[in-house]
C-alpha cells in the first residue's frame, strides 16, 4: 500500500505542483493518476520514488516513510517505466532489460536468463535480444521498457504516461497484454495517464488531478462515471460518460429470449414467427439471421439467404455496453448472447437491454460525489 | 615577468600598425573562406555523394601544421602575404565546409516542404528560408575559423609575413619579454573583439534565435 | 604539374636516403621526438579536459563559464605563447604545458556538450531504476557521449601533432626541425620532407581515430546515423 498523507510540492518561484494530496493506492491493484497537464499527476508519481521530494506531507510504502531510505536503494525495488522508454542508446535489449539486476549484483548468465524470460513474458521475439533500440519500433520500445522495470521483480511499478507516444491500435494492444500481465504479477501500480478512457480501462481506481496540483476525486471507474465529483470531473470525463458506464453493467441481468432462435432443418412450413429468425446450426451455433417475410415457400430455414449475424455478445461476462453494441450493430436490431462455447443463449433487443440497466444501478445525478 | 611599459608606450605606432596588417592577413582569408564554402555546402547538401570525398579532404587540410603549408606555398607565391593567406583560406574552409553542410541540415523537412507548398522555387527557398535558418551553425564554424586564424597568422612570421608575430619572434631574438607579451596579448585581444563582434552580427543576422555558444 | 612531379620525386629521395634513418638527427628519432611531445601532451589535456567536461556537464553548473574560458584559450597564440614561455624558462616543460593549454578546450567542450546532450528521458529513466549520480554518468552519460568525446580528442591530437612543429624553433627538435633547418637553409628538399613526415603522423592519428571509434562506440550509438 502506497499512502500520501497532505503531500505538497512547491517551487521555488511560488508554482505549486501538488497542493497537500492524501490518498492511497491499495496494494496489489492498479491505481491511474489522471488529469489535465500542470495538474501534478506526474509530480505526485516522482515522490514515490523520491525523484521528487515533497516540500510537506509524507509519502508511506506499507506503513514506512520514503524519505527514510536512500534514494538509489529504494529506486531498485521499485518499476519505473516513462513515455519514451528512456531505453539506453547503447545498449543491447538483453542488456537494457538487465541493468536493475545487474545494479543489484546479479552474476551476469542469472541476470541475462532473467531478461531472456521476461522479453518472452512481453511478447518480444528471443531474436531480438541483440538488436539496439533504434532498431525497433514505438511499440517495441515500450514493452522493452516494461520488462526493463519488471526485470527484479519489485512489488511497485510506477508508470508515467507509458503508451502514449504509439499509434492507437499499436496503444490498444499494449494495454490488452498489460492488464493480462497484471493478472499474472499482481504488481501495486501507479499509472499515469492524460487519457480518460486510458484510465477507465486500465484502473482499479482513478485520481483525477486538476490544475494547481489538487485532488479532486478518487474512486473505482464505475462510481467516477456515476458520480463526477464535480463539473470539472464531469467535464474530463466527457459527455458520453452514460453510456461509457455501461462497461460497467453486466449484460447477465438483460432479459433473453429464444423464442426466434431456430435450427437451420426447421422446415419452412413450421415456422409461425413474425419479424427476424436467428438460424442456428445443430450445435446451436449462430448461422445468421433471416426474415420470416423473406422466407421461400418451401425447404428447410438453412436454405434461406441469411442475413450476417454480426458482432456477438457473451451472457456472462460482457457489459450491457458491448451487448447494445451488438444490438445497433446487427441487421435484426437485437443482440445475439453466447456463452462461453460460442452456444447461442439468447437473443436481446435494445429495449431489453436498456431495461437491464435500471436495476443495476440508477444513472445518479450530476455533483454529489459518495 | 618584467614588463617595460615605457617601451609599449614607445611603439604604439608600430604595434597598431601591426595589428592591422594581422588583422587584415587573418579576416580576408576567413571572408574569402565563407565566400567559398557557402556554395560549395549548398553543393554538397544538393549531391550528397560529394560530402564525404570534400569532408575527408577537410579533414586532411586540416591536420597538415600551418607551418608546413606555409612552407609548400613558398614555391608559388613566394615571400608574399599569399603565401600566408591561401593557407588560411583553406583552413577556413576545412571548418566552414562542414558546418555549411551541418547548418543546412538542421533545417527541418516540414519547414523546407511547407516552404516549397507556399510556392517557394529552389534558389528563393534557399535564399529566404534555408540559408537564414542555417545561419546560427555556420556562424559557430566562422567564429571558430576567425579565432584560429587569428592567432595561426603569428606563424606566418617565420616566412615574413606575420603581422604581430614580427614582434614575437623579433622578441625572442633578442630575448625581450616585454614584446613577446605586448604582441601575444594584442593577438588575445585582437581574437575577443573579432568574436565578440561576429556574435553581434550573428544576433542582428538571427533575431529570433539567441545565440549560443559555439562549439568545435 | 611537372614542378609537383619534382617536389614529389625529390621527397621521396629524401625521405629514402639511408642516412636519413640513423643518429640524433635521423627520421626514427625525430618521429619518436615529436610523438612523445604530442602523446604527452595529449594525455594531459585528455584527463583536465574529460574530468573538468564530465563534471560540468553531469551537474549542469559552470557551463558557460568553461566554454567561454575555452573559447579564451583558443584565442591563445600558441606560437607567442610558446616563445614567450622559452624565454622565461629555457626547457621542453613550458612548451608541453603550452600543447596543453591548445589541446584542452576542443576536450573540454566536446565532453561537456556530449554529456549535456544525453537525452532527459533516458537520464531520467538511469535515476528512476536507482542508479547514483556516479552510476548515471558511467552507464549512461559517458558512454553516450563518447562520439562527441572522441571527436574532440581527435581534433585536440591533430592541432597537437601540427603544432609541436614549433617546438622546434626554439630548438626542442621533433619533426619540426626539418622545416626549419631546411628554411634557413633555403634547402627546400628538407622542408617538403619534414611537412611529409608531420601529415603522415597527423593520418595515423586519424586512423586510430576511427579504429578506437570502432571498438569503444557502441554500435546502438553509431546505427541511429549520427554524423561523424
Amino acid at each position: 500500500m502506497i499512502t500520501f498523507e497532505g503531500v505538497t510540492k512547491r517551487y521555488p518561484g511560488g508554482t505549486v505542483a501538488l497542493d497537500d494530496v492524501s490518498l492511497e493506492c491499495p496494494t496489489g491493484r492498479i491505481t491511474v493518476f489522471v488529469g489535465t497537464s500542470g495538474g501534478g499527476k506526474t509530480t505526485a508519481l516522482r515522490t514515490i520514488n523520491r525523484m521528487v521530494d515533497p516540500t510537506s506531507g509524507r509519502v508511506l510504502i506499507d506503513g514506512r516513510d520514503v524519505r527514510e531510505r536512500r534514494p538509489a536503494e529504494l529506486r531498485r525495488g521499485i518499476g519505473y517505466v516513462i513515455q519514451h522508454a528512456g531505453l539506453f542508446p547503447h545498449r543491447t535489449v538483453l542488456d537494457n532489460i538487465a541493468t536493475v539486476p545487474y545494479l543489484v549484483g546479479w552474476n551476469k548468465k542469472k541476470a541475462r536468463e532473467r531478461a531472456l524470460e521476461l522479453m518472452e513474458r512481453v511478447g518480444l521475439e528471443p531474436a531480438m535480444a541483440k538488436r539496439y533500440p533504434f532498431q525497433l519500433s514505438g511499440g517495441q520500445q515500450q514493452r522493452v521498457g516494461v520488462a526493463r522495470a519488471l526485470a527484479a521483480d519489485p512489488p511497485i511499478m510506477l508508470m508515467d504516461e507509458p503508451f502514449s507516444a504509439v499509434d492507437p491500435v499499436v496503444r490498444a494492444e499494449l494495454q490488452d497484454e498489460f492488464l493480462r500481465l497484471q493478472d499474472e504479477l499482481h504488481k501495486t501500480i501507479v499509472f499515469v495517464t492524460h487519457d480518460i478512457d486510458e484510465a477507465i480501462k486500465l484502473g482499479d481506481r482513478i485520481a483525477v488531478f486538476r490544475t494547481g496540483g489538487r485532488l479532486v476525486q478518487i474512486d473505482s471507474p464505475e462510481d467516477l462515471l456515476a458520480r463526477p465529483a464535480d463539473d470539472f470531473v464531469a467535464g474530463f470525463i466527457g459527455r458520453d460518460r452514460g453510456i461509457r458506464r455501461l462497461s460497467f453493467v453486466p449484460a447477465s441481468s438483460a432479459p433473453l429470449t429464444d423464442r426466434d432462435v431456430l435450427p437451420a432443418d426447421t422446415p419452412v412450413e413450421r415456422v409461425t414467427a413474425v419479424g427476424w429468425i436467428l438460424v442456428v446450426d445443430a450445435g446451436r451455433r449462430p448461422l445468421g439471421w433471416v426474415s420470416a417475410d423473406a422466407l421461400p415457400a418451401s425447404g428447410a430455414l438453412g436454405d434461406a439467404r441469411l442475413a450476417p449475424v454480426g458482432p456477438t455478445f457473451d451472457a456472462e461476462t460482457d457489459s450491457v455496453r458491448a451487448a447494445l453494441d451488438a444490438a445497433i450493430l446487427s441487421p435484426s436490431g437485437r443482440a445475439v448472447a453466447v456463452d462461453g462455447s460460442g452456444q447461442v443463449v439468447g437473443v436481446a433487443d435494445q429495449h431489453d437491454l436498456t431495461a437491464a440497466i435500471r436495476p443495476a444501478a440508477p444513472l445518479a445525478k450530476d455533483g454529489v460525489s459518495g | 615577468m618584467d614588463i617595460d611599459w615605457g617601451w609599449i608606450g614607445d611603439h604604439t605606432d608600430t604595434l597598431t600598425e601591426h595589428a592591422l596588417l594581422h588583422l587584415r592577413l587573418a579576416l580576408l582569408p576567413v571572408l574569402f573562406g565563407l565566400l567559398i564554402s557557402l556554395p560549395l555546402g549548398v553543393l554538397c547538401r544538393r549531391w550528397g555523394w560529394l560530402y564525404p570525398p570534400a569532408l575527408t579532404i577537410a579533414n586532411v587540410l586540416y591536420a597538415i601544421p600551418s607551418l608546413a603549408l606555409f612552407m609548400i606555398f613558398i614555391q608559388y607565391t613566394g615571400l608574399t602575404p599569399s603565401t600566408v593567406m591561401i593557407p588560411l583560406t583553406l583552413y577556413s574552409l576545412s571548418v566552414l565546409v562542414p558546418n555549411v553542410v551541418d547548418g543546412l541540415a538542421s533545417v527541418s523537412e516540414p519547414v523546407r516542404q511547407a516552404a516549397t507548398a507556399m510556392g517557394f522555387g529552389p534558389l528563393r527557398r534557399l535564399m529566404r528560408v534555408e540559408l537564414p535558418i542555417a545561419v546560427p551553425v555556420v556562424m559557430a564554424g566562422t567564429r571558430v575559423a576567425a579565432v584560429s586564424s587569428v592567432s595561426l597568422v603569428a606563424v606566418g612570421q617565420l616566412i615574413g609575413q606575420g603581422g604581430l608575430g614580427e614582434d614575437i619572434i623579433r622578441g625572442y631574438q633578442l630575448q625581450f619579454q616585454t614584446q613577446i607579451v605586448a604582441a601575444t596579448v594584442l593577438i588575445i585581444l585582437l581574437a575577443l573583439v573579432t568574436d565578440t563582434i561576429l556574435v553581434t552580427v550573428q544576433r542582428l543576422l538571427t533575431p529570433w534565435a539567441r545565440a549560443r555558444g559555439a562549439s568545435s | 604539374m611537372n614542378d609537383l612531379w619534382n617536389q614529389i620525386d625529390l621527397c621521396w629521395t629524401w625521405l629514402t636516403a639511408s642516412s636519413q634513418w640513423h643518429g640524433a638527427d635521423g627520421i626514427p628519432h625525430r618521429l619518436l621526438q615529436h610523438a612523445y611531445y604530442s602523446g604527452v601532451s595529449l594525455l594531459f589535456a585528455a584527463v583536465i579536459g574529460l574530468t573538468l567536461g564530465l563534471l560540468i556537464g553531469h551537474t549542469g553548473r559552470g557551463g558557460f563559464l568553461a566554454i567561454t574560458l575555452a573559447n579564451f584559450a583558443r584565442a591563445i597564440p600558441t606560437f607567442g605563447l610558446i616563445l614567450f614561455v622559452v624565454v622565461i624558462e629555457y626547457s621542453i616543460t613550458p612548451v608541453l604545458v603550452a600543447l596543453v593549454a591548445l589541446a584542452v578546450p576542443p576536450i573540454l567542450v566536446n565532453t561537456f556538450e556530449g554529456v549535456r546532450g544525453v537525452d532527459a528521458d533516458v537520464k531520467d529513466a538511469a535515476r528512476g531504476m536507482g542508479m547514483t549520480g556516479l552510476g548515471v554518468l558511467w552507464h549512461a552519460e559517458l558512454p553516450m557521449a563518447l562520439p562527441l568525446i572522441l571527436l574532440g580528442l581527435r581534433t585536440s591530437a591533430i592541432q597537437v601533432v601540427a603544432t609541436a612543429t614549433i617546438a622546434a624553433y626554439p630548438g626542442f627538435g621533433g619533426l619540426g626541425r626539418y622545416i626549419i633547418d631546411g628554411l634557413a637553409r633555403n634547402d627546400y628538399q628538407l622542408v617538403v620532407g619534414g611537412t611529409v613526415l608531420v601529415v603522415l603522423l597527423a593520418l595515423v592519428v586519424q586512423l586510430v581515430f576511427a579504429a578506437l571509434r570502432r571498438v569503444v562506440i557502441s554500435p546502438g550509438l553509431l546505427g541511429s546515423a549520427r554524423s561523424s
